[in-house]
């Protein structure tokens, strides 16, 4: 029995070391680029820091000069919030389009495939793509709209202060827009279609199907868009420095890029923490509260 | 579902449709263009179509090297994501204390975005020395927690006996995996190369800041700087933006629905 046992105890030991083994690389990775760096960053942003000078403890000097000093800071906020506001409007256009695509509808699948291809493209090259769009000179909506007679001179988009913005968040939306939609397809195809067969048999209404089945069904996938729309705000970074490198002024100033011209640019590697640190706090704060709004559990992780 | 009205959506979609290709025919347009384009107004079709601007994008700027720091870090994270996925993807399909603190760690960690950690990150990378290497573009990009995932679904989908009974002939738990696992797996695995893939290929800002040399710089830094250099010359910017995008069409259109299942399955994993 003893023995029996220790040998079972050694194969149970030898399994562990295999599987701390298989375990290591990925969780060193995410140690290294994820979990460190977010503790680095609270530190970080308590203290007053850069390659040349030792690291001293400032306490909340930075989070001062940013709340109380630093308009940029509030504008990159400003912004922010705009842009992960447009969100919902990107979430109801792609949930229109795979009501439209999920269905016996002749040549479905094309459709689909069109819509979600600027997905997965080279935001960079999206950037530069719109960017010529806009463009005062050969620019597509330019000519457009000059004939059609609506402007007599060219439009800068991407020079004006209030225009910028909305352009930026417009090519971010047909470029997300396939990724919401796909999201959206699987959580429509996941709903049984006996609820629509027994809600047609008591003569409910198609509205009435759609706001007391479809929209409840789907609120795990919107849920989830969501959280991509809020993650969208940090991931923006490549459009618009490409697009507008944040200009003209500050204007289409996200916090991102903002994190990375402090840390950068003028090597404020302190003061980028902090900033980071509002800006994730900020995005924890949205995911709890769009959880609450789809329901408590709607992004329940399964668990094993 | 409904069945009326065929046509009014069909006319819908194509409005839509046309809408996400207009951006694609409009620089495709400019990058076979010779003449002024800056001339207004623009011309629809192109004017003696001609591929001189591929050719002066491959000579004029150091294309060729760009294109292979993009195939060396693109490698390196295939690799990596293929290898080290499957191994973390096992072990969580296995019992072992702690296992709960391990996928919530995970979890967690899927909702940190990479874009929120650059400052200590690349302060990370300086102390390991690799910044402006292949190692350090690829390091952070080497595992995804979502390709973990997707493995470990592929591997609980393979019927126990055939594990037991491969674990009684002797195998060792490596070989399980590499000889029958692996193969019954081998849309997981197309799915984690097709991710990281494109993953790593679009990068940006991770790139952007660690390398410091041009000889390290990957496409989407040189078509960055060729913008700020070289705007207002050609059509040559966009006939490298069309160089740029063609590898991730192709390797979309072929490979749509691993990628699509890739994406899709956060969306059943949480």
């Amino acid at each position: 029995m003893a023995a029996a046992a220790g040998w079972y105890g050694r194969k149970r030991t030898r399994e562990l070391a295999l599987i701390v083994c298989f375990l290591a690389p990925s969780l060193a990775i995410f140690l290294l680029y994820r979990l460190i760096p977010l503790g680095w960053n609270v530190v970080l942003s308590f203290q007053s820091w850069s390659p040349m000078r030792p690291a001293r403890w400032v306490g909340l000097e930075h989070y001062e000069e940013m709340f109380l000093w630093d308009e940029v800071f509030w504008q990159a906020l400003w912004n922010t919030l705009v842009w992960i506001g447009a969100a919902p409007v990107a979430i109801a256009l792609a949930l229109g389009i795979a009501l439209l695509v999920n269905s016996d509808l002749r040549g479905a699948p094309v459709y689909r495939t069109i819509v979600f291809l600027s997905y997965p493209l080279m935001t960079v090259a999206v950037g530069i793509i719109w960017r010529w769009m806009y463009d005062e000179r050969g620019g597509f909506f330019n000519w457009v709209l000059r004939s059609a007679g609506l402007i007599d001179e060219p439009l800068g988009f991407l020079a004006s202060f209030d225009m910028a913005l909305p352009a930026v968040i417009v090519t971010d939306i047909w470029q997300v827009i396939g990724f919401y939609m796909i999201v959206l397809l699987t959580g429509l195809q996941s709903i049984p279609q006996h609820l629509y067969e027994a809600a047609r048999i008591d003569g409910a209404p198609a509205w009435a199907r759609f706001l007391r089945i479809t929209l409840p069904m789907l609120r795990p996938s919107l849920f989830l868009c969501a959280v991509i729309g809020l993650l969208n705000s940090f991931t923006s970074f490549d459009l618009v420095y490409i697009m507008t490198n944040g200009g003209p002024g500050h204007a289409t100033e996200l916090l991102i890029t903002y994190i990375y011209k402090a840390g950068f640019g003028q090597t404020r590697f302190d003061y980028a923490a902090a900033i980071t640190v509002v800006q994730f706090a900020l995005l924890l704060f949205l995911t709890v509260l769009a959880n609450w709004a789809a329901g408590g559990n709607a992004g329940a992780v399964e668990r094993d | 579902m409904r069945r009326h009205f065929p046509w009014a959506r069909h006319a819908v979609l194509i409005l839509v449709s046309a809408a996400m290709l207009l951006p694609f025919y409009w620089v495709l347009k400019t990058a076979i263009t010779d003449e002024n384009i800056y001339a207004y107004p623009p011309r629809l079709t192109p004017l003696d179509p001609h591929l001189f601007n591929f050719v002066d994008v491959w000579y004029l700027i150091p294309f060729p090297r760009y294109l292979l720091n993009s195939a060396i870090v693109s490698a390196l994270a295939v690799a990596g994501n293929v290898v080290l996925n499957a191994l973390a993807g096992y072990a969580l399909t296995r019992h072992f204390p702690a296992k709960r603190l391990v996928l919530l760690l995970l979890l967690s960690c899927m909702l940190i975005p990479f874009q929120a950690t650059i400052i200590p990150a690349y302060l990370i990378s300086a102390r390991l020395g690799v910044l402006n290497t292949h190692l350090g573009l690829a390091l952070p990009l080497l595992s995804t927690i979502v390709c973990i995932f997707i493995y470990k679904a592929a591997f609980e989908a393979v019927p126990k006996s055939l594990i037991d009974a491969a674990r009684i002939d002797g195998l060792s738990e490596w070989r399980i995996i590499a000889t029958v696992l692996l193969p019954l797996s081998k849309p997981a695995i197309a799915t984690n190369v097709i991710l990281a893939f494109i993953w790593s290929w679009n990068s940006f800002m991770w790139p952007l800041i660690i390398t410091r040399d041009a000889e390290m710089q990957t496409l989407p830094l040189g078509l960055a700087r060729f913008l700020s250099y070289l705007e207002d010359t050609t059509g040559a910017l966009y006939a490298f933006v069309v160089m740029v995008l063609l590898p991730g069409i192709l390797v979309f259109l072929m490979a749509q629905k691993e990628f699509i299942r890739g994406l899709t399955s956060g969306a059943t994993k949480g």
